[in-house]
């Protein structure tokens, strides 16, 4: 008895093969978050700092909506808007492609070109795919190879970007004989990252320094100057929602935003790291949660991770332009030496140049980004950082959460207040500049 | 029946246990009785995230504890109850801790020592704790032995009872009034969040501070404080080595701190106090310092050090863990926080008679032993050299890199409670760190032979404290490791009679009857050996309180010396070997510890003041590796320049210094009193160059002195005006600059020869390096001048040679009347050109490619001919090198961006691996980190592993066969390379200076070394302290001559004249100028 059901069950399956199937391949929004959660996830393994982490975020989100661009009339296509970029080919065969599918497809390749543990983008993409096969070869096939084509393309225009002769730039040499000058903080005291950033070629701004802000406030640690009073703010401020405890409100948001995707703790000779996901990548998650919220489809879905992802990168260029130009020093290294020797900052200070606030230019950018795409007064619950075991907190609109990203930075004692209100004006004025010149729809 | 079995079975256990080394055997826990085994259970509160010493391990003291003759053996343990076994002969143990009373009553026992402490010839037991953390409670105990094999704890009697962090304990007489006083090492525990200044170790606190405790009368008085000892939270203290390293009768301490913090070499003043001199003597020590000990392993009479680290010799193990500072960390660490320079590897520190010690760990073979904890010395095969066997291991090794970046967020990315990161799931994701014990043969020259894998079995023990002392009475050396997680193991020595040996017990004073703090010299056949006791060795132990010596096949040790504490001494004459003697002072006589330095005469004596010669060089902040971040060594800070001339035309020699990049060119005029600094606008205005070498002649024969300068500097770039050499003429007015043929390159030196014969100087000036391409042999050049306008010389610019030269020599080589030019470089062989009447034709030289740095004409053999001394890079470095298994640079564009990279490999077991760590390789090339996305992958992996064939094909390779500085000896125009000694392979050697220095007739050469130019992997060659060639035999270190050398990098050695009398002139780089006077 059990045999013959075998027996059977084996035919049918040989039958089933025998004859492809052609059912229709759904790809919905939530294939798109998944695939982005993804590459999130892959990215905070690997460690890549925080510009570098908006560079991966961007180049997969763009051709995936190029792609979709070819299909929608709603939306239009970036080639010639994003600098250098080329219109993609047209697909040889549009009738048999699934543009949600090929979309989905490109984003996944262009994302494992990016990281460095392509093994683990391999795996979750060949478990798609063999889902995608079975229900439709042809159509699968047939995206895949156009999906694969615009990901060759775009990742030639993506290689143009400096990134790789960056890589071999000169180290950041630290200038110890002026005080002003930036320092590597504990307890790793790791060298400057990317200090050639400014070099990488932007998406939509004309240059890295288009938006340069004001200078910061005049170094002077004598009291009474303006640079003094912001170096005794931070310490002020840090001492009274220390006192305050782990539950107050302001270490609260310090940790919301912490954003720090390597946070090294040395205890004697052990040594680990605590990796959180990146400012980018916590506006990435806002993106998730407005388009799920707004039931967008997925062209929409896609539009407004491009969209946000290129004005965060933009953002990361213009920050990382001033922080290396102003080599300014951290409060930390200020803090200790001046008034109070044993004083940490609430968050591990981040390991390059303090100004403008990365987080700050980067929340400023993509508030304004996210408000042109969903209008302002949206309010949201914030839960993109539950999986690293902080809770959910909820926003009136996208610049309200950009405006505690920003003062986040004080409380975690890692930003003067200078760089907190410039750096979010910056990001501002950036975000604009994207959303006025990008005519996508 | 049965019993048949279970003797037939029985048999087969021990013949399984009891393994062999061709000089140690393994007796089994089950023959000898000893069961001591260091078991620890991790729990969720107490593991190594919880304790950061929880993997130390206890500790094992051998003395003979009721006099019988026969030593026996007390253990430690962490969580298990201490153990004393009586040696009961032939190897067998009683196990008598219960009725002995020696159980102990602390939670966490570390480190133990035998010392008679109340003086009445019955070895006590001191055993340490940690107490106050992890919920640990006891206190130190001290087993004061009731003389019948029991013991009663007075610690708090004594006022030993410390309640603290104790890791280890030292009994010695420091004050020299008879008792023994007792140095208790402590370690801090405190989290590492920041690092703290240096200045952290002046503030005393109880339960990490080290303590000095005078005893007064049976009360131990803690006189820390008075006596200068540092008591701060920031010491991690791990090594204990007491030794009287300064030989002026009064022992000293050298204390091996973990971490951040420097080493202590506390100096015993002799009033009470101490002083701290760690800076005054080592360059540089160990990082991750854990165990140390002493003896003279070269036989000159003063006591060597060795202090350990946790450096892996295996390459998987290598790759993947954290290893040094990178060069801007440690700039921070030591500018900013005030702290020593430290690398991560054993150092082994040779003492000389000026108090300084040449560290010579890499050369020596010793540098790494992996994670290690006991080094002790002793003559363990009896051949009359010192050996050494060195402990090691950990469960787990907590600085693997996967873990540190990888492994620890996924298992912690839920639990953010910043005290509870890691869990045990987390623990087991940690690799283990076992590696098999070392043991080393002791060599002629410094060298030490690894015997590890046959004179010892293989193991993968867990081994820390480790003892040694004769258990089974055969006179020669047995050692005892505490492991963890494995019975205590015994090495029973094997060399019994075939090689011969002494032992000494020492019945001192009453107070002090084991003689602890004697030494003992031993003379035979004109050797010496020199010994000192101090039972307190090696890692958290005490060894036998014994002195032996192994003779070889010397069967009457001609003469001994014991020095008593007390400052007097006895001989002994013709002391037959192979038995153990007891030796009581008698017809003793005072000692005078003044003949062990004798009196100073030496050859040089420096002028305080220079005459006025007051030049300080200052390195710019370059650094080479923020730009090139693979290449080997730095190549700009081979400056300053300096040149010398009668620039002002009054019969004196004055002297032109050139600077670093954006610092000013000093000209000193000679005058009657001395020198004096002068200014030179037309000089200070080009201080933007660097000048790498300069010469002072009358260019252009208007009969006032002109300057000809090389520069480099390795900064700036293509075609940078500031790359150019430069001509500055002199005139009424002062300098006018001349143009050269431009040459946009980093020169090396200048070398002047008048080619063409016409009355004024030509020049060969060597070219090294376009900047950011390292590696890529470059031309040099013969300028001839026609009165001050200098052209190329086509001929030879059109010879093809190239190279990075680094220094180049004048001389008629092939005697054939014509001066001929010899050019040596990195990565080249010496290259010789013959003068065919002007020009210059290479001709077959040597073979031979070298890092080398300077060459110098000299008759080291008084043949009659000239041999040419080469200076090279030396073979106390991470560079390894030979004619089989070249060191290898490979230059090509590995990543495909464009740019050109330079990977360094070297041999190890006959393969070629990348020298640089995953880090540092994808630094420059970020395409690896794509193909090894963790560092276990990448670690082991070869050359041929690292890049496809293909890729490495198309790479140019450079090649070095020798990294020894020797001579290119002249067997009648044929060369042969002869390496020096082992004592001028320490350092690069920069300079040679040939003269009459000792005014016996005949030249002797001066050598001049160290450099700092290297990343902190290479460490610091620091320790070089110059030395006087005679001839093929005879060298004098630097430091019997009166020189100032060590710690410092020269750059030139030069001989001027002041008020007729010759005088030495030393340069070095980033530091003040010498002048010294001969004294001949």
């Amino acid at each position: 008895m059990k045999e013959r059901i075998g027996t059977i069950a084996l035919l049918v399956l040989l039958l089933a093969s025998c004859a492809p199937k052609e059912e229709a391949i759904i790809i919905s929004p939530e294939d798109y978050h998944s695939s982005v959660d993804k590459v999130t996830e892959v990215m905070i393994h690997d460690i890549f700092s925080p510009p570098v982490a908006s560079r991966i975020f961007a180049y997969p989100n763009v051709a995936a909506y190029q792609i979709l661009a070819q299909k929608h009339d709603d939306y239009k296509s970036l080639a010639g808007q994003a600098r250098d970029l080329t219109e993609i080919p047209a697909p040889a065969n549009p009738e048999v492609i699934n543009y949600e599918l090929a979309a989905l497809i490109a984003h996944i390749d262009m994302s494992k070109k990016l990281i460095f543990s392509e093994d683990r983008i391999e795996t979750y993409r060949d478990s798609l795919y063999a889902i995608w096969s079975d229900k439709n070869e042809t159509v699968f096939n047939a995206s895949k190879a156009y999906a694969l084509e615009v990901s060759d393309h775009i990742g030639a225009w993506m290689d143009g970007d400096n990134y790789k002769q960056t890589r071999t730039m000169p180290k950041f040499t630290v200038n110890s004989e002026n005080p002003s000058r930036w320092q590597p903080t504990p307890p790793a005291y790791m060298s400057g990252i990317e200090p050639h950033w400014s070099k990488i070629r932007p998406f939509v701004i004309d240059s890295a320094a288009q938006f340069k802000p004001l200078p910061p406030p005049l170094f002077s640690m004598e009291e009474g100057t303006d640079f003094f009073k912001e170096v005794k703010e931070v310490y002020d401020i840090s001492q009274e929602i220390t006192a305050k405890g782990d539950d107050s409100e302001e270490v609260a948001i310090a940790q919301f935003w912490d954003c720090n995707p390597y946070v090294s703790v040395t205890r004697g000779h052990l040594m680990f790291a605590t990796k959180k996901i990146t400012p980018g990548a916590h506006w990435i998650g806002i993106v998730k949660i407005a388009t799920r919220k707004t039931n967008s489809d997925f062209a929409k879905t896609v539009y407004a991770y491009t969209k946000t992802s290129m004005a965060i990168a933009d953002a990361f260029i213009s920050c990382w332009d001033e922080k290396y130009r102003s080599n300014l020093i951290r409060p930390e290294t200020l803090i200790n030496e001046h008034i109070d020797d044993s004083w940490e900052p609430v968050l591990q200070t981040p390991p390059f140049p303090e100004y403008t606030s990365g987080h700050s230019v980067v929340s400023g950018a993509a508030g304004i980004t996210l408000t042109s795409i969903f209008g302002d007064n949206f309010a949201f619950d914030d839960d993109t950082e539950i999986p690293y075991g902080l809770p959910v907190r909820s926003f009136k609109s996208f610049n309200a959460a950009a405006d505690e990203a920003a003062i986040s930075r004080m409380y975690g004692g890692i930003h003067y207040r200078a760089a907190v209100n410039v750096g979010v004006k910056q990001g501002r004025d950036l975000g604009q500049f994207v959303v006025d010149n990008l005519d996508m729809n | 029946m049965n019993r048949i079995l279970s003797i037939f079975f029985g048999s087969l256990l021990v013949a399984s246990c009891a393994k062999q080394g061709d000089l140690f055997k393994n007796p089994s826990p089950s023959e000898t009785g000893i069961q001591f085994e260091n078991l620890l259970s991790e729990s969720e509160n107490l593991s190594i995230l919880d304790y950061l010493y929880f993997y130390n391990g206890g500790g094992v003291a051998i003395g003979d504890i009721n006099n019988d003759g026969l030593p026996d053996i007390y253990f430690t343990g962490n969580q298990v109850k201490n153990k004393l076994y009586l040696n009961k002969g032939n190897l067998k143990f009683e196990d008598i801790t219960e009725s002995a009373g020696v159980e102990g009553q602390s939670s966490w026992n570390t480190g133990t020592v035998m010392a008679d402490v109340n003086g009445d010839g019955f070895l006590d037991i001191y055993a340490c704790a940690v107490v106050g953390i992890n919920g640990f409670d006891g206190y130190n105990e001290l087993f004061i032995n009731n003389g019948d094999n029991t013991f009663t704890e007075s610690a708090a009697a004594y006022g030993l009872d410390f309640d603290s962090y104790s890791s280890n304990a030292a009994f010695f007489d420091y004050d020299l009034d008879g008792d023994l006083d007792m140095y208790l090492l402590n370690h801090a525990v405190h989290t590492q969040n920041s690092y703290g200044k240096y200045d952290l170790r002046f503030e005393r606190n109880y339960e990490t501070g080290d303590k000095l405790l005078r005893n007064d009368s049976g009360k131990f008085v803690d006189v820390s404080e008075e006596a200068g000892i540092f008591g701060g939270i920031n010491a991690y203290g791990l090594g204990l080595a007491i030794s009287d390293f300064n030989l002026d009768g009064y022992p000293d301490v050298y204390v091996g701190n973990d971490f951040h913090e420097d080493d202590y070499y506390y100096l015993n003043n002799g009033d009470g106090t101490f002083t701290e001199s760690l800076r005054a003597y080592f360059g540089h020590t160990s990082r991750f310092s854990m165990g140390s000990d002493v003896a003279d392993i070269n036989g000159d009479g003063r006591p060597d050090l060795i202090s350990l680290d946790m450096l892996p010799e295996d390459e998987v193990a290598l790759k993947s863990s954290e290893g040094d500072d990178n060069i801007q960390t440690q700039r921070l660490r030591i500018n900013e926080f005030g702290y020593h320079y430290q690398f991560t590897r054993n150092m082994l520190f040779i003492n000389q008679p000026d108090g300084n010690y040449l560290e010579t760990a890499l050369m020596s073979g010793v540098s790494a032993t992996d994670w290690s904890w006991s080094a002790l010395f002793g003559d363990y095969d009896q051949d009359g050299k010192q050996d050494l066997f060195v402990s090691n291991g950990i469960p787990k090794r907590p600085n693997d890199l996967d873990f540190i970046n990888f492994l620890s967020s996924d298992q912690i990315k839920s639990k953010i409670d910043n005290t509870k990161l890691v869990d045990q799931e987390a623990l087991g994701l940690m690799p283990s760190g076992t590696a098999s014990n070392y043991i080393f043969k002791g060599t002629e020259g410094l060298g030490f032979e690894d015997m590890s894998t046959s004179w010892i079995t293989n193991d993968t023990l867990i081994s820390g404290a480790t003892a040694m002392g004769d258990l089974d009475g055969d006179g020669d050396l047995d050692l005892v490791t505490n492991n963890l997680f494995a019975p205590a193991r015994l090495y029973i020595n094997k060399t019994d009679a075939q090689r011969n040996y002494l032992n000494l017990k020492l019945n001192f004073s009453e107070k002090n009857q084991f003689g602890v703090g004697s030494k003992v010299y031993a003379y035979t056949n004109g050797k010496l050996q020199f010994k000192e006791l101090f039972p307190s060795r090696g890692f958290q132990a005490s060894s036998e309180p014994i002195v032996h010596f192994g003779f070889g096949n010397s069967t009457q040790v001609d003469s001994m010396k014991i020095v008593w504490p007390n400052k007097q001494f006895q001989v002994l004459k013709d002391v037959s070997v192979n038995q153990t003697i007891i030796v009581s002072p008698e017809g003793t006589k005072p000692f005078s510890y003044g003949q062990l330095t004798p009196a100073a005469n030496p050859l040089f004596t420096k002028i305080p003041d220079s005459l006025g010669l007051d030049y300080v060089h200052e390195e710019d902040i370059y650094t080479d590796f923020n730009r090139e971040k693979l290449i080997p060594y730095q190549i700009s800070d081979q400056g300053p320049a300096v040149a010398l001339g009668d620039l002002n035309g009054d019969g004196y020699t004055d002297i032109y210094f050139g600077a670093s990049k954006y610092k000013s060119a000093k000209v000193y005029i000679q005058t009657d009193s001395g020198f004096e600094a002068s200014y030179y606008p037309e000089l200070v205005r080009d201080s933007i160059k660097e000048n790498v070498d300069a010469v002072i002649s009358d260019f252009n024969n208007d009969q006032t002195m002109d300057i000809l300068i090389s520069s480099g500097g390795g900064d700036f770039f293509g075609e940078s005006e500031e790359l150019l050499d430069q001509l500055y003429l002199q005139n009424d007015k002062g300098f006018e600059k001349q143009e050269l043929p431009k040459l946009f390159q980093n020169s090396s030196v200048i070398r002047p020869y008048d080619i063409d014969d016409d009355g004024d100087l030509d020049v060969f000036i060597g070219g090294h390096t376009l900047t950011s391409n390292f590696g890529v042999p470059i031309p040099s050049q013969l300028l001839i001048n026609e009165n001050g306008q200098f052209s190329e010389q086509k001929g030879f610019a059109n010879n093809g040679f190239r190279g990075m030269v680094t220094d180049a020599l004048w001389d008629d080589w092939n005697k054939d009347g014509q001066t001929d030019l010899i050019v040596i470089g990195e990565w080249m062989s010496p290259t010789f050109f013959e003068n065919r009447n002007g020009q210059f034709i290479q001709v077959q030289g040597i073979e031979l490619n070298g890092l080398w740095q300077t060459i110098e004409a000299f008759d080291i053999d008084s043949d009659g001919d000239k041999d040419y001394l080469l200076g090279n890079w030396g073979t106390n470095s991470k560079f390894k090198a030979s004619t089989a298994f070249p060191m290898k640079l490979y230059r090509h564009d590995f990543d495909n961006n464009g740019q050109i990279e330079t990977i360094t490999a070297m041999e190890k077991n006959g393969t070629y691996y990348p020298l640089e760590s995953l880090d540092g390789l994808s630094s420059q090339m970020v395409v690896l980190k794509k193909r090894f996305t963790n560092y276990k992958s990448f670690a082991g992996t070869t050359m041929d592993g690292l890049f496809p064939e293909e890729v490495l094909s198309q790479a140019t390779i450079l090649e070095v066969n020798t990294l020894h500085s020797g001579y290119l000896k002249n067997n009648n125009g044929t060369f042969e390379f002869v390496p020096f000694g082992p004592e001028l392979q320490l350092s690069p050697i920069k300079d040679f200076v040939s003269d009459d220095f000792d005014g016996d007739g005949n030249a002797e050469v001066l050598i001049g070394g160290n450099y700092f130019g290297v990343k902190p992997y290479h460490g610091r060659f620091d320790s070089f302290p110059g030395a006087l060639l005679e001839n093929e035999e005879k060298v004098t270190l630097g430091n019997q001559l009166g020189l100032d050398f060590t710690k410092k990098s020269i750059r030139h050695l030069k001989i001027i004249e002041f008020k007729g009398e010759k005088h030495l002139l030393v340069v070095f780089n980033n530091d003040r100028a010498q002048l010294y006077k001969y004294n001949n």
